[in-house]
């Protein structure tokens, strides 16, 4: 989402009054009364632990609300497993099955190969497609797993990925090519678009499996949820960015609408296609230590089970994942800007050549298969012939390094975790749990208000009360707070780095590698390390959110920066302002439409993560959802999940007139 | 070639209007409609593009359409095959009537009729030249080998045969825009459609691509629509030019006609820097012979440029006859002949 995102938004030279200083008074001012307001609504209790005065009341929680849910969920299950279900469930089991069947098809067919096979074909696919580098890309990943003694398991998440990369593409494209050729189409489907890019993976988790129960059907489902928004959005852009003069051109020579789809549109978009898929294997990359969790196996189960039980297990595995992600971007990459037929210039007898040489891969294929078969190799690469003992070994020594409070990197890591956590994180949560919850209300309303205008205020209104009254406002306020500190984080880092960029070719390339690999990396991924690095409780997650975050603040940052009028720089130059004044009294101010932007996509990004430190001991929402998972407390699970569609929507909300400041600038 | 008389026009524009936005077909017939362009933006939020159109262009002919950029040039041709829906009017090619034309009927105009020509060529960047050429003939189904032979022999006509395995990107700008025109010759349409084709080219290839032009309406008599806003093409390409303003033709006729004769200010500013003498023939400036007057001077074909006749005049103390099939048509003087170049450099 985050490349995407940034890559479509861009920032145009500013000139006006910035609209937002006004409004940064506004808030200012509102925080100053709920800061207020806090000091009379906290007590100490007897032991001297001090209290809500003003807890949300009871009298306002639903409280048959999970009871209900739980009777939702068994009258769901005796449904679907009913003699004969109605034909609505039949479509869900029908679905499930069929996807579970893919799936462990998929899997076993990876399995027949052997691994000779596997990767032979892999290895050719690739060299066949996207060249040498993408071909050695693949062997590499292939290697690898095998040096990890993974083998099984990465070949289950890739028939996991296939299975669940090819249906978002079979949904995907579609719809993407519809919207794409229609206007109606696609003001139809973008807010729906929208609504499955900023619900975070965590809160469709629960309904997904209450759905399809717990197994690869339900992974896939999830997956898809999240990886459908790209392959629609860069289908249509695709489309839509085919030059209108060629169309016009095929119409005037009489060509028919499907003529025109077949013969210029789609292989003029051809590129854009490709970069589509790309970027749906990435983000449904990114969701299989999700989907492990909800019964999706393979490497994504073995961080989530390995988390607390074999730590250097879950890092392996999450290596293994980092690995599938990278080797797959670079192929699919390398192979979309290969075979664009724009740029291709193929005669006939380079396209002889090339079936001829399709044909040869395929063979070659076929021939490696049917010989490492003869030959008697086993299905998967043997794991004792691996270098896991050794790779585990080296892992738990570095773990056993970093937690070793004796060692300098503790001094640094353990400090850093715990100023994180009791000079922010804890401040913020005792404000916003132990403040009085209408004046939290009123407050979080009246931002919204100054900030985006009315509607937004309204829809943050609902929000917060829906949570309140699901009887999740202490947890969701554990939760807000985490984010809020995490954006806050991440916006202080982008801002300085994007400022750093943008004054600086050196720095602006030097970045550039590191954001891409963070923006390529699964959410989850980068919580591995900080567990054991910062066993702090909530700081991994809040880590991992400013990770996931920050480049995308840096990138509108920089480009806020550097596209400010250079009339306005060269006037304050003019008047002898040196360089920090010209960047803190011209620059910053004028690329404030920027780093608004930067806060509205931040904050959405860091609730996602936030919410997945639930799995490991983040508390709050995500906590619940996890219990929920974990201990089948459906009720209680569905509850929070609303809760974090509730405050996700809400976040947007209060930050929408930044997005929309973001996107006039673009228009 | 101008309106034979008998003959059947190959395309009738009657009262065509083109206005963009919304509820745009309310307004032709209003009062609305006829209110300047900026005003009818302001209070309706519609733009009309054009308004109430009407030309016919016969056999053969060559027609310029000219006017300065946003004046409708585009929008009108592009409504003669309702690439543009039109908002209101009447259109026939070649007996057919377009505005009524069912989609596979429209289609089957645009396959066999028409052929058309773009500003910014429209090539398709992955096929090769000889698969962009057959392009009109692969849609209309022709098999294979038909078409690309045929492709082959339009490319030849237009001397590309030797990148016909070439993409576009590999050409020059005045080499894809021969495509353009070899690919809608290769349906061998009756009516050819240009808008601004060579207006991305630079003066040298524009002046090839001219001469292209005369060669290839010689050779195969198409009837053209030409779009310009180039007043030297216009002359040298046009048997009748049609002035666009504000979405209007405010005059239509001959080279001669808006030379000699503009309609208004805004003719005439287009036509300011054309030295007269180059235009106009001895048509123009020649006055019927008195009755009983002598015809001996020197005898030139009415046709004549002033340009070419001076030199004539300037040798002969005796007017100069203006000759027609033999017969002479009208006498001409050396003070018509200096009124005529003069009164352009008045302006
Ligand atoms: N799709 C459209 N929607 C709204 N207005 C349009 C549209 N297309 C053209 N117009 C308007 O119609 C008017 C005529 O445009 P047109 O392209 O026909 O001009 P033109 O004479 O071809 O100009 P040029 O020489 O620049 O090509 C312009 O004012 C233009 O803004
Ligand atoms: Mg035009």
């Amino acid at each position: 989402m985050a490349s995407v995102a940034a890559d479509t938004v861009s920032t145009r030279p500013l000139s006006h009054r910035p609209w937002w200083r006004g409004r940064l008074v506004g808030v200012g001012v509102v925080v100053a009364l709920m800061v207020a307001s806090y000091r009379l609504g906290v007590t100490t209790d007897a032991n001297g632990v001090a209290v809500a005065r003003f807890p949300w009341p009871e009298e306002l929680v639903w409280n048959a609300f999970p009871g209900h849910l739980d009777a939702f969920q068994t009258w769901l299950l005796d449904q679907r497993n009913a003699e004969d279900p109605s034909i609505v469930f039949a479509l869900f089991n029908g679905f499930a099955t069929l996807v579970d069947s893919l799936v462990s098809w998929l899997d076993r067919f990876l399995l027949w190969l052997t691994w000779v096979g596997t990767a032979a074909t892999a290895t050719l696919v690739a060299l066949r497609f996207g060249g040498v580098r993408a071909a050695a890309w693949v062997a590499g990943a292939l290697a690898a797993f095998a040096l990890m003694g993974l083998w099984e398991e990465s070949m289950q998440t890739v028939a996991l990925m296939l299975a669940a990369v090819a249906l978002s593409l079979a949904v995907g494209i579609p719809v993407g090519i519809a919207a794409g050729l229609s206007t109606r189409v696609q003001r139809a489907v973008t807010p729906v678009l929208d609504t499955m890019q900023i619900v975070p993976a965590f809160a469709y988790l629960m309904p997904v499996v209450i759905l399809f129960s717990v197994g690869p059907g339900a992974a896939v489902v999830a997956t898809m949820i999240y990886a459908i928004p790209p392959a629609v959005r860069i289908t249509a852009l695709g489309i839509r960015s085919v030059a209108p003069n060629t169309v016009e051109a095929a119409t005037s020579l009489g060509a028919t609408r499907p003529q025109i789809l077949a013969k210029v549109q789609l292989p003029l978009a051809r590129r854009m296609l490709m970069l589509g898929v790309n970027q749906t294997i990435l983000f449904a990359l990114s969701m299989v230590v999700i989907a492990g969790l909800i019964g999706g196996g393979g490497l994504g189960d073995l961080v989530t089970s390995g988390l607390y039980s074999s730590p250097a297990m879950a890092i392996l595995a999450g290596a293994a994942i980092v690995i599938v992600a990278m080797a797959l971007d670079r192929a699919t990459e390398a192979t979309a800007s290969r075979t664009d037929p724009t740029r291709r210039h193929l005669d006939d007898s380079a396209r002889r050549t090339l079936r001829f040489l399709t044909v040869g891969a395929a063979a070659a294929a076929a021939a490696s298969v049917a010989l490492a078969k003869e030959l008697g190799a086993p299905a998967a690469y043997p794991e004792g012939r691996s270098a896991q003992e050794w790779l585990l070994a080296r892992i738990q020594s570095a773990l056993d390094y970093v937690q070793d409070p004796a060692r300098f990197l503790f001094a640094v890591t353990e400090p850093l975790g715990n100023a994180i956590l009791v000079h922010l994180v804890q401040p913020l949560q005792s404000f916003l749990i132990l403040g009085p919850w209408f004046t939290t209300l009123a407050g979080v309303t009246a931002i919204a208000l100054v900030v985006s205008g009315v509607r937004p205020a309204l829809t943050t209104l609902a929000m917060f009360v829906a949570i309140g009254v699901v009887g999740m406002w202490e947890p969701a306020m554990d939760t807000f707070s985490q984010v809020l500190v995490a954006t806050g984080i991440a916006v202080a880092i982008g801002i300085a780095l994007g400022i750093a960029a943008s004054e600086s070719a050196l720095v602006s390339r030097a970045l550039r590698p590191v954001n891409d690999v963070l923006q390529t990396l699964p959410q989850l991924v980068y919580i591995i390390p900080f567990v054991y690095l910062m066993p702090v409780s909530i700081v991994p997650g809040i880590v991992a959110g400013v990770l996931y975050a920050f480049p995308v603040v840096v990138r509108l940052v920089e480009r806020g920066l550097r596209d400010v009028a250079p009339e306005a720089v060269e006037a304050a130059s003019a008047f002898g302002a040196s360089r920090t004044q010209l960047i803190a009294k011209v620059k910053v101010p004028l690329a404030g439409d920027a780093i608004m932007l930067g806060i509205n996509q931040g904050i959405i990004m860091v609730l996602a993560v936030v919410v997945i430190g639930g799995l490991v001991g983040s508390g709050g929402l995500g906590y619940l959802v996890t219990e929920g998972l974990v201990r089948g407390q459906f009720g209680q699970g569905v509850a929070a999940s609303l809760a974090i569609l509730a405050l996700g929507i809400a976040l947007d909300r209060v930050t929408q007139a930044t997005r929309q400041a973001g996107k006039e600038v673009l228009a | 070639m101008t309106g034979s008389v008998g003959q059947a026009p190959v395309i009738r524009a009657h009262g065509v209007w083109k206005v963009f936005g919304p509820r745009a077909e309310r307004i032709v017939g209003t009062p609305e409609a006829d209110l300047p362009r900026r005003e009818l933006l302001e209070r309706t939020g519609c733009v009309a593009a054009v308004r109430d159109v009407s030309f016919e262009v016969w056999p053969g002919e060559v027609f310029v359409v000219m006017g300065l950029s946003g004046s409708g040039k585009s929008t009108l041709v592009r409504t003669l095959i309702r690439l543009i829906e039109p908002t209101a009017g009447e259109i026939e090619i070649a007996g057919r009537d377009v505005t009524r034309a069912s989609r596979s009927e429209l289609r089957a105009l645009r396959r066999h009729e028409v052929g058309m020509v773009f500003q910014h060529f429209g090539l398709l960047a992955h096929r090769r030249v000889l698969d962009n050429v057959a392009f009109g003939l692969e849609v209309r189904g022709v098999p294979k080998a038909e078409r690309q032979a045929r492709a082959r022999e339009v490319l030849r006509l237009v001397g590309l045969e030797d990148v016909a395995d070439r993409f576009p990107d590999q050409l020059s700008g005045g080499m894809q825009q021969r495509v353009g025109v070899a690919r809608a010759f290769a349906v061998d349409p009756a009516v050819l459609l240009y808008d601004e084709p060579f207006s991305a080219l630079d003066p040298l290839i524009r002046r090839d691509m001219q001469d292209e032009i005369c060669r290839l309406q010689a050779e195969t008599g198409k009837t053209m629509i030409f779009i310009t806003h180039d007043l030297s093409e216009a002359l040298r390409l046009g048997d009748r030019i049609a002035i666009m303003r504000d979405g209007s033709i405010v005059q239509l006729g001959t080279p001669e006609e808006l030379v000699g004769s503009p309609a208004d200010a805004y003719v005439a500013n287009f036509t300011r820097d054309i030295p007269r003498s180059h235009v106009l023939t001895l048509r123009w400036v020649m006055r019927k012979p008195a009755p009983g007057e002598e015809l001996d001077g020197p005898r030139l074909d009415v046709r004549t440029t002033v340009r070419d006749a001076v030199p004539v005049l300037a040798a002969s103390e005796k007017p100069v006859c203006a000759v027609e099939d033999g017969r002479v048509v009208g006498l001409v003087e050396r003070d018509a002949v200096l009124r005529a170049i003069a009164s352009g450099d008045e302006r």
